[in-house]
Protein backbone atom coordinates (compact mmCIF):
# COMPACT_ATOMS: atom_id res chain seq x y z
CA UNK A 1 0.00 0.00 0.00
CA UNK A 2 1.43 3.57 -0.87
CA UNK A 3 2.58 5.20 2.23
CA UNK A 4 1.52 9.17 2.14
CA UNK A 5 3.12 9.87 5.82
CA UNK A 6 4.63 12.93 6.06
CA UNK A 7 6.66 11.03 8.72
CA UNK A 8 9.17 9.30 5.44
CA UNK A 9 9.44 12.81 4.39
CA UNK A 10 12.93 14.82 4.88
CA UNK A 11 13.62 18.30 5.62
CA UNK A 12 17.14 19.59 5.96
CA UNK A 13 19.15 23.28 6.36
CA UNK A 14 22.90 22.28 5.75
CA UNK A 15 26.27 24.04 5.85
CA UNK A 16 27.73 22.01 3.30
CA UNK A 17 27.06 20.69 -0.28
CA UNK A 18 23.89 18.82 -0.65
CA UNK A 19 24.42 15.15 -2.56
CA UNK A 20 21.45 15.31 -4.77
CA UNK A 21 22.01 11.95 -5.70
CA UNK A 22 21.54 10.75 -2.48
CA UNK A 23 18.33 12.65 -1.76
CA UNK A 24 16.59 11.51 -5.08
CA UNK A 25 17.81 8.20 -4.16
CA UNK A 26 16.41 7.84 -0.94
CA UNK A 27 12.68 8.90 -2.10
CA UNK A 28 12.32 6.17 -3.91
CA UNK A 29 10.55 2.81 -3.12
CA UNK A 30 9.31 0.23 -5.17
CA UNK A 31 6.01 0.74 -5.17
CA UNK A 32 7.02 4.02 -6.95
CA UNK A 33 6.92 4.55 -10.52
CA UNK A 34 8.63 7.89 -10.83
CA UNK A 35 10.81 10.41 -9.37
CA UNK A 36 10.60 14.36 -10.05
CA UNK A 37 13.69 16.45 -8.40
CA UNK A 38 14.18 20.35 -8.35
CA UNK A 39 17.98 21.43 -8.34
CA UNK A 40 17.88 24.93 -7.72
CA UNK A 41 21.37 26.56 -7.96
CA UNK A 42 23.81 29.95 -7.99
CA UNK A 43 23.88 31.68 -11.05
CA UNK A 44 26.30 33.64 -12.67
CA UNK A 45 24.09 36.49 -12.75
CA UNK A 46 21.84 38.40 -11.27
CA UNK A 47 19.85 41.61 -13.39
CA UNK A 48 22.97 41.82 -15.63
CA UNK A 49 25.46 42.21 -12.70
CA UNK A 50 28.55 39.50 -11.99
CA UNK A 51 27.97 37.59 -9.04
CA UNK A 52 30.73 36.24 -7.22
CA UNK A 53 28.72 34.38 -4.41
CA UNK A 54 25.53 34.07 -2.45
CA UNK A 55 25.09 33.86 1.60
CA UNK A 56 22.33 32.04 2.46
CA UNK A 57 20.42 32.74 6.15
CA UNK A 58 17.56 31.11 7.75
CA UNK A 59 15.40 31.25 10.97
CA UNK A 60 16.20 27.66 11.41
CA UNK A 61 13.84 26.17 13.48
CA UNK A 62 10.65 28.26 11.65
CA UNK A 63 12.08 27.51 8.18
CA UNK A 64 12.13 23.40 9.30
CA UNK A 65 8.55 23.90 10.58
CA UNK A 66 7.62 25.66 7.40
CA UNK A 67 8.97 23.25 4.74
CA UNK A 68 6.91 20.14 7.22
CA UNK A 69 4.02 22.51 6.60
CA UNK A 70 4.00 22.25 2.62
CA UNK A 71 5.04 18.83 2.94
CA UNK A 72 1.79 18.27 5.01
CA UNK A 73 -0.10 20.24 1.88
CA UNK A 74 1.53 18.17 -0.68
CA UNK A 75 0.06 14.76 0.94
CA UNK A 76 -3.17 16.08 1.65
CA UNK A 77 -3.04 17.65 -2.59
CA UNK A 78 -1.24 15.06 -4.37
CA UNK A 79 -0.94 11.39 -4.57
CA UNK A 80 3.01 11.17 -3.74
CA UNK A 81 4.77 8.76 -1.69
CA UNK A 82 8.30 10.92 0.04
CA UNK A 83 9.07 14.10 -0.55
CA UNK A 84 12.48 15.77 0.23
CA UNK A 85 13.29 19.51 0.58
CA UNK A 86 16.54 20.32 1.45
CA UNK A 87 18.18 24.34 1.48
CA UNK A 88 22.05 25.27 2.20
CA UNK A 89 22.97 27.72 4.30
CA UNK A 90 26.11 30.04 4.48
CA UNK A 91 28.39 30.80 1.16
CA UNK A 92 27.81 29.48 -1.87
CA UNK A 93 29.85 29.63 -4.91
CA UNK A 94 28.41 29.88 -8.51
CA UNK A 95 27.18 26.42 -9.58
CA UNK A 96 26.35 25.25 -6.51
CA UNK A 97 23.14 23.58 -5.30
CA UNK A 98 21.16 26.36 -3.08
CA UNK A 99 18.07 24.02 -3.32
CA UNK A 100 17.08 20.62 -3.81
CA UNK A 101 13.76 19.16 -3.77
CA UNK A 102 12.74 15.27 -4.89
CA UNK A 103 9.26 14.00 -4.88
CA UNK A 104 8.36 10.02 -5.21
CA UNK A 105 5.05 8.86 -6.29
CA UNK A 106 3.27 5.81 -8.38
CA UNK A 107 3.01 8.21 -11.36
CA UNK A 108 4.87 11.42 -12.53
CA UNK A 109 1.98 13.98 -12.94
CA UNK A 110 1.34 13.89 -9.32
CA UNK A 111 5.20 14.01 -8.74
CA UNK A 112 5.71 16.43 -11.24
CA UNK A 113 2.89 19.08 -9.69
CA UNK A 114 4.31 18.42 -6.01
CA UNK A 115 7.31 19.50 -7.25
CA UNK A 116 6.37 22.78 -8.73
CA UNK A 117 4.29 23.08 -5.23
CA UNK A 118 6.99 22.86 -3.08
CA UNK A 119 9.63 24.96 -4.60
CA UNK A 120 6.64 27.54 -5.01
CA UNK A 121 5.45 27.53 -1.84
CA UNK A 122 9.06 26.87 0.03
CA UNK A 123 10.25 30.56 -2.24
CA UNK A 124 6.80 32.72 -0.83
CA UNK A 125 6.82 30.71 2.87
CA UNK A 126 9.86 29.75 4.12
CA UNK A 127 12.06 32.31 6.45
CA UNK A 128 15.30 31.73 4.27
CA UNK A 129 17.13 35.06 2.57
CA UNK A 130 19.83 35.44 0.10
CA UNK A 131 22.23 38.29 0.29
CA UNK A 132 24.02 38.52 -3.61
CA UNK A 133 27.88 39.35 -3.92
CA UNK A 134 28.72 41.71 -7.18
CA UNK A 135 31.66 42.81 -7.62
CA UNK A 136 30.92 45.96 -6.78
CA UNK A 137 29.02 45.79 -3.41
CA UNK A 138 26.58 42.92 -2.33
CA UNK A 139 22.73 43.49 -1.84
CA UNK A 140 19.78 41.20 0.39
CA UNK A 141 17.48 40.00 -2.12
CA UNK A 142 13.91 41.40 -3.27
CA UNK A 143 12.50 38.58 -2.11
CA UNK A 144 8.55 37.84 -1.75
CA UNK A 145 6.48 38.74 1.45
CA UNK A 146 4.76 35.56 3.14
CA UNK A 147 1.05 36.09 2.92
CA UNK A 148 0.26 38.04 6.61
CA UNK A 149 -2.52 36.57 8.33
CA UNK A 150 -6.14 38.09 9.38
CA UNK A 151 -6.10 40.53 12.10
CA UNK A 152 -5.91 39.30 15.58
CA UNK A 153 -8.83 41.14 16.26
CA UNK A 154 -10.81 40.15 13.86
CA UNK A 155 -13.46 36.81 14.33
CA UNK A 156 -12.55 34.13 12.60
CA UNK A 157 -15.33 33.49 9.96
CA UNK B 1 2.98 48.00 60.65
CA UNK B 2 2.36 45.02 58.63
CA UNK B 3 1.99 43.14 61.96
CA UNK B 4 -0.06 45.10 63.19
CA UNK B 5 -2.79 44.35 60.21
CA UNK B 6 -2.18 39.99 60.68
CA UNK B 7 -2.81 40.56 64.32
CA UNK B 8 -5.89 42.35 63.73
CA UNK B 9 -7.44 40.06 61.32
CA UNK B 10 -7.40 42.90 58.86
CA UNK B 11 -6.99 41.59 55.44
CA UNK B 12 -4.27 43.27 53.65
CA UNK B 13 -4.88 42.58 50.25
CA UNK B 14 -2.02 43.42 47.86
CA UNK B 15 -3.60 43.99 43.80
CA UNK B 16 -1.37 41.89 41.22
CA UNK B 17 1.65 43.57 40.35
CA UNK B 18 1.71 44.37 36.44
CA UNK B 19 4.62 42.53 35.92
CA UNK B 20 6.37 43.07 32.66
CA UNK B 21 7.05 40.02 30.23
CA UNK B 22 10.11 38.26 28.98
CA UNK B 23 10.63 38.10 25.23
CA UNK B 24 13.39 36.38 22.78
CA UNK B 25 13.52 38.70 19.43
CA UNK B 26 15.40 37.92 16.86
CA UNK B 27 16.47 39.94 13.46
CA UNK B 28 17.35 38.34 10.19
CA UNK B 29 19.09 39.42 6.69
CA UNK B 30 19.37 43.16 6.35
CA UNK B 31 17.27 43.90 9.59
CA UNK B 32 19.50 42.00 11.29
CA UNK B 33 22.54 43.72 9.57
CA UNK B 34 20.45 47.04 10.74
CA UNK B 35 19.82 46.96 13.97
CA UNK B 36 23.42 45.06 15.28
CA UNK B 37 21.36 42.36 16.96
CA UNK B 38 20.80 38.63 16.11
CA UNK B 39 18.71 37.81 19.00
CA UNK B 40 18.19 40.03 22.48
CA UNK B 41 15.53 39.29 24.96
CA UNK B 42 13.56 42.13 26.12
CA UNK B 43 11.17 43.17 28.78
CA UNK B 44 7.71 44.66 27.73
CA UNK B 45 4.73 45.83 29.90
CA UNK B 46 2.16 43.28 29.65
CA UNK B 47 -0.90 43.41 26.92
CA UNK B 48 1.93 44.51 24.17
CA UNK B 49 1.07 43.35 20.95
CA UNK B 50 3.49 42.46 18.28
CA UNK B 51 3.25 46.47 16.78
CA UNK B 52 4.17 47.65 20.17
CA UNK B 53 7.51 45.67 20.18
CA UNK B 54 8.35 46.97 16.81
CA UNK B 55 7.46 50.45 18.12
CA UNK B 56 9.92 49.70 20.18
CA UNK B 57 12.83 49.06 18.41
CA UNK B 58 11.94 51.59 15.14
CA UNK B 59 12.61 53.89 18.89
CA UNK B 60 15.61 52.76 18.84
CA UNK B 61 16.52 52.18 15.25
CA UNK B 62 14.35 55.01 13.23
CA UNK B 63 15.27 53.43 9.70
CA UNK B 64 13.29 50.62 10.68
CA UNK B 65 10.44 52.19 10.17
CA UNK B 66 10.54 52.62 5.94
CA UNK B 67 10.12 48.33 6.45
CA UNK B 68 7.45 48.22 8.78
CA UNK B 69 5.40 47.69 5.42
CA UNK B 70 7.53 44.95 4.04
CA UNK B 71 7.45 42.99 6.95
CA UNK B 72 5.72 39.84 8.29
CA UNK B 73 5.82 39.48 12.26
CA UNK B 74 6.50 36.09 13.73
CA UNK B 75 5.48 34.90 17.18
CA UNK B 76 6.84 31.44 18.32
CA UNK B 77 8.24 30.44 14.79
CA UNK B 78 4.49 31.22 13.32
CA UNK B 79 3.35 33.95 11.03
CA UNK B 80 1.32 36.43 12.90
CA UNK B 81 -0.59 39.78 13.17
CA UNK B 82 0.90 42.66 14.10
CA UNK B 83 -1.80 42.70 16.93
CA UNK B 84 -1.62 39.72 18.31
CA UNK B 85 -0.53 39.79 22.18
CA UNK B 86 2.45 38.56 23.46
CA UNK B 87 2.43 36.26 26.12
CA UNK B 88 5.28 36.02 28.65
CA UNK B 89 8.15 33.65 27.50
CA UNK B 90 7.19 34.52 23.57
CA UNK B 91 9.89 34.18 20.16
CA UNK B 92 9.37 37.19 17.97
CA UNK B 93 10.93 37.95 14.80
CA UNK B 94 10.20 40.17 12.26
CA UNK B 95 11.29 38.90 9.17
CA UNK B 96 11.91 40.62 5.61
CA UNK B 97 10.50 39.39 2.33
CA UNK B 98 11.78 35.74 1.71
CA UNK B 99 14.29 35.02 -0.81
CA UNK B 100 15.11 31.23 -0.83
CA UNK B 101 15.87 29.00 -3.54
Amino acid sequence: MLNTAIDNDRFALLHGSIDTAAIARDVRAEHDGAVVTFDGFVRNKSYGRRTLYLEYEAYEPMALAKMREIAQSIHEKFTIHRLAIVHRLGRLEVGETSVFIAVSAPHRAAAFDACRFAIDALKRTVPIWKKEFFEDGAVWADGELPPAPPSASKPAS
Amino acid sequence: MLAGHAASGYNFSVPPALSNLRLKVLFFGRLRELTGIAEESLEIRAGATLADVFDQYATRFPNLVSFRSSLVPSRNEEFAPWDSTISDGDTIAFLPPVSGG
